[in-house]
C-alpha cells in the first residue's frame, strides 16, 4: 500500500474470515449484500427477512423513490419495470438519465414486494437525485498497484482462467443452489468485502460512492431503535458498518433541508397521496431546487435488461435469470432448468434450418452436468450451460453455424419478457417536460393553429435550440412537426430548413408511447434511436447504409454519444463493406462534424480523426472495384475523391491503386486513372497526350471507351490546350479523310462525355490554334472554278508522267460521297483549305457550330446529332453563337436516317452508329436493326435486351427474330468453347495404388507366374503385385446453381450468365439451376432450354439481398458435395453483410462449393464492392471476374 | 522397450512420473478406461497454478502448466472426453492444438501413439482397417490378415484416437468415422460368417481430432461427423507478453542448435510480435483498423522470422536488424495473394504511419523502410 493514495474511504479489516464474519454477524443494521439482478439472492431474501424479521428494510435506491415504492409493489406490476429519473440540470439541459430496473431476480424487488405483503415499513436510502454529492469526480478508474495483485485477480485466475470471468457469478450464483439462505447472504457480503479491499489497495474508491455510503450510513442511524435490514450492494454493505467522522458530516451539512432525519421513510401501506407529500424533490430548498429530478416508472424488456443492450449493471440472459428464481434455486430443478434451456435452444436452431436433434440436447445438458461436477458445483451455473451449448452445437464456426447458435441461445436464453405497469399508478414524466420546453422555444403547443417556421440554425442560437427539438421529436417517432424538403443542389447543405407545425391530439398520445424511453425529450430520441440501432443490430446490422442514416439522424438531434457510436458503426460497417459512393457520405458526413457545421454539436466527437482516416483507407481499398467499371459517374467518383484525399494529404496508398487500374481496368477506368495520375502530377502531360493520341487507332467502341474516361476526368487540361492535347489533335488532323469518317462515330461519342459548353471551349482553342478561317469565299465562284480546272488538268499531267499524285489524293473534296458532290465547286487550294478542314473536323468530333460546317458535312453532323442530341450539362440549354439553332430538321424515320447514314458512312459504319443507338436507348432503332445483317455480339444483345423490359409485347414480337439471331449464333459460339472444358465422364481404372478395391481377376491375372501348388493340392497364387480398382468418378447427378444478381441495371454479365446456363443445362451429369435475383428471387431453370425465353424473362431492377438469394439455393442442395454455387453479381449487398457471411458459411460448411463472379463476361475485370468481396472470401467464396470459358472449366475441374 | 535419444519425446514419456504421481495421487472415481481422474487431467494438462498437489506417501509436487491458455477450455476438453464423446480441436495454424490432443491422450490413456494423420492421401483403411493382402489370398479372409488402423486398435483397448487434419481427409474416407463414433463397433464384412466379424469398442474408447480453420480448401467435414464431435475452439495466444516471450525462447533454441550466438534486441522482438498481432488480427493494438491478409500470420511464423533476423545479424553483422523486418515480413505475406502485398503497404502506410507519427523512436524506424515493400 503506498501512502500517497487518494483513498478517503473507510479502512477494511484484513483477514477476509473475520471481516466477513463481522459483516454478516451485526444485526444493527443487517446486512444483505446484494447484485442488483441475482436469481439466487433474490430466491433467499424473503427466508432472510422473515428471520430477521425487521421493522424496517431500505434498499439502495435515490431519495426521491420513496414515493413510488408502493407502485413497485402493486400486485399488478408485472416486472420487469424500470425507474427511470432524470436532472434537469440548472442551465434547463437533461441531465442524465438514470434507470432502475427491477425484474423478479431482483433482490430489491423482492425486499420491497416482501415488506408489502408483511406490513413493514420500506424506504429508500440511496442519495437524493438533487444531491451535489452525485456531481462528484469519478474516481480514477483501473489503477491497481501492479506490486500487489488484487484479490479478484488472484481469484480469477484459480477458477476458469475464462476471459471476462464474472466473480459474483463464480462465487456467489453458481454453488448457491442447495445452500442455506445464510450461506448465499454471506458469499455475496465476502465478494463485496473483496471488491471492497481491491478497491482500496487500487485507484481508491470513488468519491461518489463515498457520499453516497455517508448518506446510507446517516439514514441507517436515523431509524434509531428500529430493527433495520439494508439491502445494498455488496461493495457498499462493508462501509455501512465503519462510522466515518471525518466524512459523514462534511458531506451530510451543507444543506440541512436535505438531510434524512426531515423524512420519515414511508409505509410500503400508505396512501400513494401520503407518499407524494414526502416526496425527496419536492422538499428540496435552496440551489438544489433548480435541479428537479423528474421521475416515471416505466414497463421494460428482459432485452433491455440483458447486459449486452447496453445496460451498464445489466444481467446476461435474464430468461436464465428468471428460471433460476422461480424454481427456488434448488440444484435439481437448476439441473432440470438446464436441459429444458438445451432442448429449446436446439429447438430454435431446427427451426432455423440447422440440423440439431434430441441428442445434441442431451449431450448439452450431460456435459453441463458434468463441467459443474468437475468444477465442484452443486449444479450447472449459466457459465456452464452456456460453454456446453457452445461446444457442443457452433461446432468451431463463429460465422455460419455459430451464428445461429448465437442467435438461437439469445432468443431462448434473453427472452422476451415484457413489463407491466400498474394502472393507478401516476403518468410518465415526459409530456410535461415536452410542453415546457415548446413554451420555452415559442413553439405552439396544445390547442395553436399550424403554424410554418423557418429556422436559421446556423445563426440564430433560438433556431438553433429550436431545430434540435424538433430533430428529436422526430426521431422519438411524435408526430408535430413536418420539415419541408430543401436541399442544396448534389446534396449540398441547405442553410436553413422549413417546418410545418402543429400539436394534435396524436402528438400527445405518441408522446405518451415515447415516455418509455425517457423523461426527457432527449432521452426520449435518444431511446428510440438506440432501440432502433439494436434492432438493426439483432439483424447482423447495421448496414452502411442504415448506420450512415443513423449518423445523420444523431447529429441533427445532437445527441453526442450516440453520434460516437453510430461513428462507431460508420466506421464498421462503411469502413469494411462499403461502395465508394457510401464511403464518400461517410467522410462528406464525418468531415461535418469535425468543421463544426452541426449546429447541435459543436465539439467534434473523440476519434473522429480515427474514423476519417479509416474512411480513406477503406476509399483507397475501394477503387479497386471500380476497375471493372463502365460507368461515367464511377470515373467522376474516383475523381472526386482523389481531390478530396489530394486536399487532405492522404494520396499515398491511391497512387499504387491509380497506377493498377491504369494498367488493369476496363478501357474506360484505364483512362481515368491515367489523366487523374496527369491531374495530380504524377505523370507528364507530355506522355499522357500521346496515349491518348493513340487511343484514336483503337477499335471503335474501345476507343470511345478511353476518351469517355480520359475526359471526364481531364477536360479542363484539354480546354487549356497544352501537351496533354497537341498530339490527339495532330492524331486526328492526320488521319486520311476515309479514315476519319470510320472514327467520326466514335470520337464524337467519345467527346459526348464533355459537357456542350466544354466542347464549345474545346473547339475555340482548336480554331486558335489553326487560326480561324473566313468561311466564305474570297473569289467569284467563277474564278475559283477556272483555277480548279487549271489545278485537275495540272495534277493530271503530273499523273501521266508516272509521278506520285502526293497528298493531293486526299484532299478534303475527297471527304465523304455525300461531299465529294457537293463540296468539290467550293473549296478553295492553299494552306487555308487545309486548316478549314481540320476545324470543320473538330466541328463534326464535338458536336458543335455545326452550321458553320459545308452542306454537305452539315449532313454528317445532323446525322450524329440524332444519335447523341445536343449533350448533358453546362451549356446544354443554351444556344451557342452559332450552334445547335442552325441544325437541319431532324430526322422524321429512323429509316431516313438508316439510309442516310448508309450513304455518308457506307454499311460497316453504319451498323456501328445503330447499335450504338440501340445501346442508347433508342428502341426503334432496335427494331430496324436486320437480324441478318448484324454482327453478333453480347454488348448489342445486351443494348437489345436493356430495351426490352420497356417494351410491349406486340413490339417485343418484332424484336424476337433479332434476339434469336443473336441468341442462337452466341449460344452456339459460346458452347464450341465451353464442352471440351466439360468432359468429365470416366470410368473405374485399373491401379496399384490400394484404394481399398481389391480387382481380384486383374490381381490373379497380374501374379499368375507365381502361381504354384500347395502340399494339399491347391493353387496357391502369391499376389505379389495387387491390383485395385480405382473410384469411379463421381459424374452424375451433379448440381449447378447460377445465382445471377439482376438488381441494377442489365449488365452484360447477366446476359452472359443466361448464355453460360444455357449451355451447361446442356451438358449430362449437371443439372443447371439459373436464378435471378433482387430482393427476389426467382427461378427461372424451366426456362433454360430455350434461351431466348430464359433473356426475354429476366426482369431488372430491385435491391440486392445476396443473403436471401443464398437461401433459396440452400433449399436446393440435396448432395452438398456435389452442389456447386455461383453468384454473379456486384456484391453491393443492400442487406446486413452478417447475415450474407452467415448464409455463405453455412453452405461451405454443409460441403457445397462456392464460387463469386465479380463479373462474367470477356474481358476479365469487374465492378464490384471491394470490401465485402473480401469478407466472401475469408468465408470460403472466393470471388473473381471470370470469362464464361474459365467458369465452364472450373466447373469442370470440380465434376471430373 | 529401450529407446535411444529421440528427437521429439512424446508426452507420455516425457511426464511419465509426473502421470505417475498423479495416478497416485487422487484416489477419486475415474471414468472407465482412464488412467487419472478428471480433475487430475486437468490438472496434468493446465498446471496446478503453483500449488502443490498432495500425493502419496505425503509426496507433493507443483504441476506445471503445458497447455497456455483458458482452464476452462481444458475442462470442457477432458468433460467432454470423459462422457466417450469425439473431440474436435479446431483453430489457426500454429495454436497448440496437436500438443494438447497428445497431452489429453496421454493423460486420459497413457498413450498419445495411436494417431492417424490426415492428408488427401489418406484412405479408408487408415481410419478402419486394411489387408495383409498376401496373406488375405493366401489364406482367405481372418483376423490374422487383418491390419488394424490406430482407431481400431483404440476401439479394442478402451483408449484415446487421434486423428490429425481432419478436414484434409477427403470427405468420404472422413465419414469412416460417423460409424464408429454412433455406434460405436466397427463390422468386418469381409469377415461374415464368423464369430468376430464385428469389433466393438472397449469402454474409454473415443477420438480426439484436430483441423485448421483457415486452409478449408480441402474438404469439409459433413453434417453427420461434425454432429458427432464437440468443438472446441484454441485461441491464438491472447496476451501480447505471453508470446513475445514464446517467439523468443524458440527463436533462441533455433538459432543456438546451429551454433550461432542469439542477438536480438527484445525491442525489436516486441516489434515484431506486435506486426504479426496486428495483421493476424485485422486490429492493431491500439484498435485501429487493419486489412488482413489472407496468408495466416501464425506465432510459428514469427517465430521463423526473428530466427532469420537472428541468424542474419549472427552471421553478417553490421545491419540495422530493424531494416530487414520488411522484407522478411513481405516473404511472409505474399505467399498465394498478390493482393496481400497491398495490404501490407496498406498496413505500413496506416497503422505504422500513424504509430511512427506518435514519436515512437522504433517504429518510425520500421516506417522508413518502406521502399523495400514497393518492389
Amino acid at each position: 500500500m503506498t501512502p500517497s493514495r487518494r483513498d478517503a474511504g473507510p479502512p477494511v479489516d484484513d483477514d477476509p474470515a473475520v471481516a466477513v464474519a463481522r459483516l454478516a454477524g451485526s444485526d444493527a443494521p443487517y446486512l444483505i449484500g446484494v447484485r442488483h439482478h441475482s436469481p439466487v439472492l433474490a430466491a433467499a431474501v424473503p427466508a432472510l427477512l422473515d428471520s430477521f424479521a425487521p421493522d424496517l428494510v431500505l434498499v439502495e435506491l435515490p431519495e426521491e423513490f420513496g414515493e413510488w415504492m408502493p407502485w413497485l409493489a402493486d400486485p399488478d406490476t408485472v416486472a420487469p419495470v424500470a425507474l427511470a429519473a432524470a436532472r434537469t440540470g440548472p442551465d434547463g439541459a437533461d441531465g442524465p438519465l438514470r434507470f432502475y430496473p427491477f425484474a423478479d431476480f431482483s433482490p430489491e424487488l423482492v425486499a420491497v414486494r416482501w415488506a408489502a405483503r408483511a406490513g413493514v415499513a420500506v424506504g429508500p436510502c440511496d442519495l437524493p437525485l438533487a444531491h451535489p454529492g452525485w456531481d462528484a469526480a469519478p474516481g480514477p478508474a483501473d489503477e491497481t498497484d501492479p506490486g500487489e495483485p488484487s484479490l479478484f485477480a488472484t481469484a480469477r485466475d484459480r477458477m476458469t482462467g475464462r476471459a471476462g470471468e464474472d466473480l459474483w457469478d463464480r462465487w456467489v450464483e453458481a454453488p448457491a443452489p442447495g445452500s442455506a439462505p445464510e450461506a448465499v447472504r454471506r458469499a455475496a457480503l465476502a465478494v463485496g468485502w473483496a471488491l471492497r479491499h481491491d478497491a482500496h489497495s487500487g485507484g481508491g474508491v470513488d468519491p461518489r460512492d463515498l457520499a453516497r455510503e455517508a448518506w446510507m450510513r446517516a439514514r441507517v442511524a436515523a431509524a434509531d431503535g428500529r430493527r433495520v435490514a439494508v439491502i445494498v450492494g455488496a461493495f457498499h454493505a462493508p462501509a455501512l458498518l465503519t462510522p466515518d467522522p471525518a466524512l459523514g458530516p462534511a458531506l451530510l451539512t451543507p444543506d440541512p433541508a436535505l438531510g434524512p432525519a426531515s423524512s420519515g421513510p414511508t409505509s410500503a401501506g400508505s396512501e400513494a397521496t401520503g407518499a407524494r407529500r414526502e416526496d425527496g424533490a419536492e422538499r428540496a430548498r435552496g440551489p438544489a431546487r433548480a435541479k428537479r429530478a423528474q421521475i416515471s416508472l416505466v414497463p421494460y424488456t428482459f432485452d433491455l435488461l440483458d447486459a449486452r443492450s447496453g445496460y451498464p449493471a445489466g444481467i446476461r440472459d435474464p430468461q436464465w435469470q428468471q428460471g433460476v428464481v422461480e424454481c427456488g434455486a434448488d440444484p435439481s430443478a437448476v439441473e432440470g432448468l438446464a436441459a429444458a434451456f438445451a432442448v429449446r435452444v436446439t429447438s430454435a436452431l431446427r427451426a432455423a434450418g440447422h440440423p440439431a436433434g434430441p441428442a445434441e440436447a442431451r449431450e448439452v445438458a450431460r456435459l453441463a452436468t458434468d463441467l459443474a461436477r468437475l468444477r465442484g458445483l452443486p449444479a450447472p451455473g449459466r457459465g456452464e450451460l452456456v460453454e456446453a451449448l457452445q461446444s457442443t452445437l457452433a461446432q468451431g464456426e463463429p460465422v455460419g453455424r455459430g451464428r445461429a447458435v448465437a442467435r438461437a441461445m439469445s432468443d431462448v436464453l434473453i427472452g422476451a419478457r415484457r413489463g407491466q405497469i400498474t394502472a393507478r399508478a401516476p403518468a410518465s414524466g415526459l409530456l410535461p417536460s415536452v410542453r415546457r420546453l415548446l413554451g420555452q422555444l415559442r413553439l405552439p403547443g396544445p390547442g395553436d393553429p399550424e403554424r410554418t417556421l423557418r429556422l436559421d440554425p446556423l445563426r440564430s442560437p433560438l433556431d438553433r435550440r429550436r431545430e434540435v427539438a424538433l430533430q428529436r421529436l422526430v426521431a422519438g417517432q411524435i408526430p408535430y412537426g413536418s420539415a419541408d424538403q430543401i436541399s442544396g443542389v448534389g446534396g449540398a447543405d441547405a442553410l436553413t430548413t422549413v417546418w410545418r407545425l402543429h400539436w394534435t391530439p396524436v402528438t400527445e398520445a405518441s408522446i405518451a408511447v415515447a415516455g418509455l424511453y425517457g423523461v426527457t425529450l432527449a432521452q426520449a430520441a435518444e431511446g428510440r434511436l438506440r432501440t432502433l440501432r439494436r434492432r438493426e443490430r439483432a439483424d447482423d446490422g447495421p448496414t452502411g447504409i442504415q448506420a450512415l442514416a443513423g449518423l445523420a439522424v444523431a447529429m441533427a438531434c445532437g445527441l453526442a454519444g450516440l453520434v460516437r457510436v453510430r461513428l462507431a458503426d460508420v466506421a464498421q460497417a462503411v469502413g469494411q463493406g462499403g461502395t465508394l459512393p457510401e464511403i464518400v457520405t461517410g467522410i462528406d458526413l464525418a468531415e461535418r462534424l469535425g468543421g463544426g457545421l452541426v449546429p447541435a454539436l459543436a465539439d467534434p466527437p473523440d476519434g473522429l480523426t480515427d474514423v476519417i482516416e479509416e474512411l480513406y483507407a477503406a476509399a483507397v481499398r475501394a477503387v479497386d472495384g471500380l476497375a471493372g467499371s463502365d460507368d461515367l459517374n464511377d470515373a467522376r467518383a474516383l475523381l472526386a475523391l482523389v481531390h478530396r484525399a489530394d486536399a487532405a494529404g492522404r494520396r499515398l496508398r491511391l497512387d499504387h491503386a491509380l497506377a493498377r487500374m491504369a494498367d488493369r481496368g476496363t478501357p474506360m477506368m484505364q483512362a481515368a486513372a491515367a489523366a487523374v495520375r496527369v491531374v495530380l502530377g504524377l505523370d507528364g502531360a507530355g506522355a499522357f497526350g500521346e496515349r491518348l493520341a493513340s487511343w484514336v487507332d483503337a477499335p471503335p467502341i474501345e476507343m470511345t471507351q478511353r476518351l469517355r474516361g480520359a475526359l471526364t476526368v481531364a477536360g479542363p487540361l484539354l480546354e487549356a490546350g497544352d501537351a496533354t492535347v497537341t498530339p490527339l489533335l495532330d492524331r486526328v488532323e492526320e488521319l486520311t479523310d476515309e479514315e476519319f469518317l470510320e472514327r467520326l462515330p466514335g470520337l464524337r461519342g467519345g467527346f459526348d462525355a464533355l459537357s456542350p459548353a466544354a466542347r464549345s471551349r474545346i473547339l475555340a482553342m482548336v480554331t486558335d490554334r489553326a487560326g480561324d478561317v473566313d468561311p466564305t469565299l474570297a473569289e467569284d465562284p467563277a474564278v475559283l472554278a477556272v483555277w480548279m480546272a487549271a489545278d485537275l488538268a495540272g495534277r493530271q499531267a503530273v499523273e501521266t508522267l508516272g509521278m506520285d499524285s502526293g497528298p493531293a489524293s486526299s484532299g478534303p473534296t475527297s471527304e465523304a460521297s455525300g461531299a465529294r458532290r457537293e463540296d468539290g465547286a467550293e473549296e478553295a487550294p492553299g494552306p487555308a483549305r487545309a486548316k478549314r478542314g481540320q476545324i470543320s473536323r473538330w466541328r463534326l468530333v464535338l458536336g458543335r457550330q455545326s452550321d458553320s460546317l459545308p452542306p454537305g458535312q452539315r449532313r454528317l453532323a445532323t446525322a450524329l446529332d440524332e444519335l447523341y442530341g445536343a449533350g448533358r450539362g453546362e451549356g446544354s440549354y443554351t444556344v451557342d453563337g452559332s450552334g445547335g439553332g442552325g441544325r437541319e430538321t431532324a430526322f422524321p424515320s429512323v429509316r431516313e436516317w438508316e439510309e442516310e447514314l448508309d450513304v455518308l458512312f457506307g454499311t460497316r459504319v453504319r451498323e456501328d452508329v445503330l447499335a450504338r443507338a440501340a445501346g442508347a436507348g433508342r428502341v426503334d432503332v432496335a427494331l430496324h436493326l436486320r437480324p441478318e445483317a448484324v454482327r453478333p455480339s453480347v454488348e448489342l444483345l445486351h443494348a437489345v435486351l436493356s430495351l426490352a423490359g420497356g417494351m410491349s409485347e406486340a413490339r417485343l414480337a418484332r424484336l424476337r427474330p433479332l434476339v434469336a439471331r443473336l441468341v442462337a449464333a452466341l449460344s452456339a459460339q459460346l458452347a464450341r468453347t465451353l464442352r471440351p472444358a466439360l468432359t468429365g465422364l470416366t470410368s473405374p481404372r485399373r491401379t496399384r495404388r490400394p484404394t481399398g478395391v481389391l480387382d481380384l481377376p486383374g490381381t490373379v491375372r497380374a501374379n499368375l507366374r507365381t502361381a504354384r501348388l500347395g502340399p494339399d493340392g491347391r493353387v496357391l497364387v502369391v499376389p505379389e503385385r495387387p491390383v485395385f480398382r480405382s473410384r469411379a468418378r463421381r459424374s452424375i447427378d451433379w448440381r449447378l446453381i447460377l445465382l445471377t444478381d439482376v438488381s441494377g441495371s442489365m449488365e452484360p454479365s447477366t446476359v452472359w450468365a443466361a448464355l453460360t446456363a444455357s449451355v451447361l443445362a446442356g451438358v449430362p451429369a449437371l443439372r443447371t439451376h439459373f436464378l435471378t435475383f433482387s430482393t427476389e428471387v426467382i427461378d427461372l431453370t424451366d426456362r433454360l432450354d430455350d434461351p431466348l425465353r430464359l433473356l426475354l424473362e429476366v426482369r431488372v431492377g430491385g435491391g440486392t439481398h445476396i443473403a436471401d438469394a443464398l437461401r433459396y439455393a440452400r433449399g436446393l442442395v440435396t448432395v452438398p458435395n456435389r452442389t456447386m454455387v455461383v453468384v454473379i453479381s456486384d456484391f453491393e449487398e443492400g442487406y446486413p453483410v452478417g447475415a450474407l457471411i452467415a448464409e455463405v458459411r453455412a453452405l461451405v460448411e454443409s460441403g457445397c462449393a462456392l464460387l463469386g463472379c465479380a463479373s462474367l463476361d470477356d474481358r476479365g475485370t469487374a465492378r464490384y464492392c471491394v470490401g465485402v468481396a473480401e469478407q466472401l472470401a475469408a468465408a470460403g467464396m472466393p470471388v473473381a471476374a471470370l470469362s464464361p470459358l474459365e467458369l465452364a472449366r472450373w466447373v469442370g475441374e470440380r465434376v471430373s | 522397450m529401450t529407446t535411444g535419444p529421440r528427437q521429439i519425446d512424446p508426452a507420455e514419456h516425457r511426464y511419465a512420473d509426473e502421470l505417475a504421481f498423479l495416478a497416485a495421487a487422487d484416489g477419486g472415481a475415474r471414468p472407465p478406461g482412464w488412467r487419472l481422474t478428471p480433475r487430475a487431467v486437468v490438472t496434468f494438462v493446465a498446471g496446478s497454478g503453483g500449488k502443490p498437489v498432495d500425493g502419496p506417501g505425503k509426496k507433493k509436487r507443483v504441476i506445471d502448466a503445458k497447455f497456455i491458455g483458458e482452464r476452462a477450455l481444458v475442462e470442457r476438453c477432458v468433460v467432454t472426453l470423459a462422457g466417450e464423446r469425439g473431440l474436435l480441436l479446431v483453430g489457426e495454424p500454429g495454436t497448440a492444438k496437436s500438443m494438447l490432443s497428445e497431452l489429453l491422450a496421454a493423460a486420459v490413456c497413457g498413450t498419445s501413439a495411436l494417431v492417424v494423420q490426415g492428408t488427401a492421401g489418406t484412405t479408408e483403411d487408415q481410419l478402419r482397417y486394411g489387408w495383409n493382402y498376401a496373406l488375405l489370398l493366401a489364406k482367405g479372409p481372418s483376423r490374422e490378415a487383418l491390419v488394424a488402423s490406430p482407431v481400431l486398435t483404440a476401439m479394442t483397448a478402451g483408449a484415446v484416437a487421434r486423428v490429425e487434419e481432419v478436414t484434409r481427409c477427403l470427405p468420404e474416407v472422413q465419414d469412416a468415422l460417423v460409424s464408429v463414433l454412433s455406434e460405436r463397433r466397427m463390422a468386418l464384412p469381409e469377415l461374415a460368417g464368423i464369430d468376430d466379424a464385428t469389433v466393438y469398442a472397449a469402454p474409454g474408447f473415443t477420438v480426439i481430432a484436430t483441423a485448421n480453420l483457415r486452409d478449408r480448401g480441402v474438404s469439409e467435414m459433413s453434417a453427420a461427423l461434425k454432429r458427432r464431435f464437440n468443438f472446441e475452439v484454441v485461441p491464438p495466444i491472447a496476451d501480447l507478453e505471453a508470446e513475445i516471450d514464446l517467439v523468443r525462447r524458440q527463436a533462441r533454441v533455433t538459432v543456438e542448435r546451429v551454433g550461432a550466438a542469439y542477438e536480438v534486441d527484445d525491442a525489436v522482438l516486441e516489434t515484431l510480435v506486435t506486426v504479426f498481432r496486428d495483421l493476424r488480427t485485422g486490429r492493431s493494438v491500439e484498435g485501429w483498423e487493419v486489412e488482413r491478409p489472407s496468408t495466416v500470420m501464425s506465432t510459428a511464423e514469427a517465430v521463423a522470422v526473428a530466427a532469420s533476423i537472428a541468424l542474419a545479424t549472427s552471421y553478417l553483422p553490421g545491419r540495422d536488424p530493424l531494416s530487414l523486418l520488411p522484407g522478411h515480413l513481405l516473404g511472409v505475406v505474399r505467399k498465394d495473394d498478390e493482393a496481400d502485398q497491398g495490404r501490407l503497404l496498406a498496413y505500413w502506410d496506416g497503422a505504422l504511419r500513424r504509430r511512427a507519427g506518435t514519436g515512437a523512436h522504433l517504429w518510425r524506424q520500421v516506417w522508413e523502410h518502406r521502399d523495400a515493400l514497393e518492389a
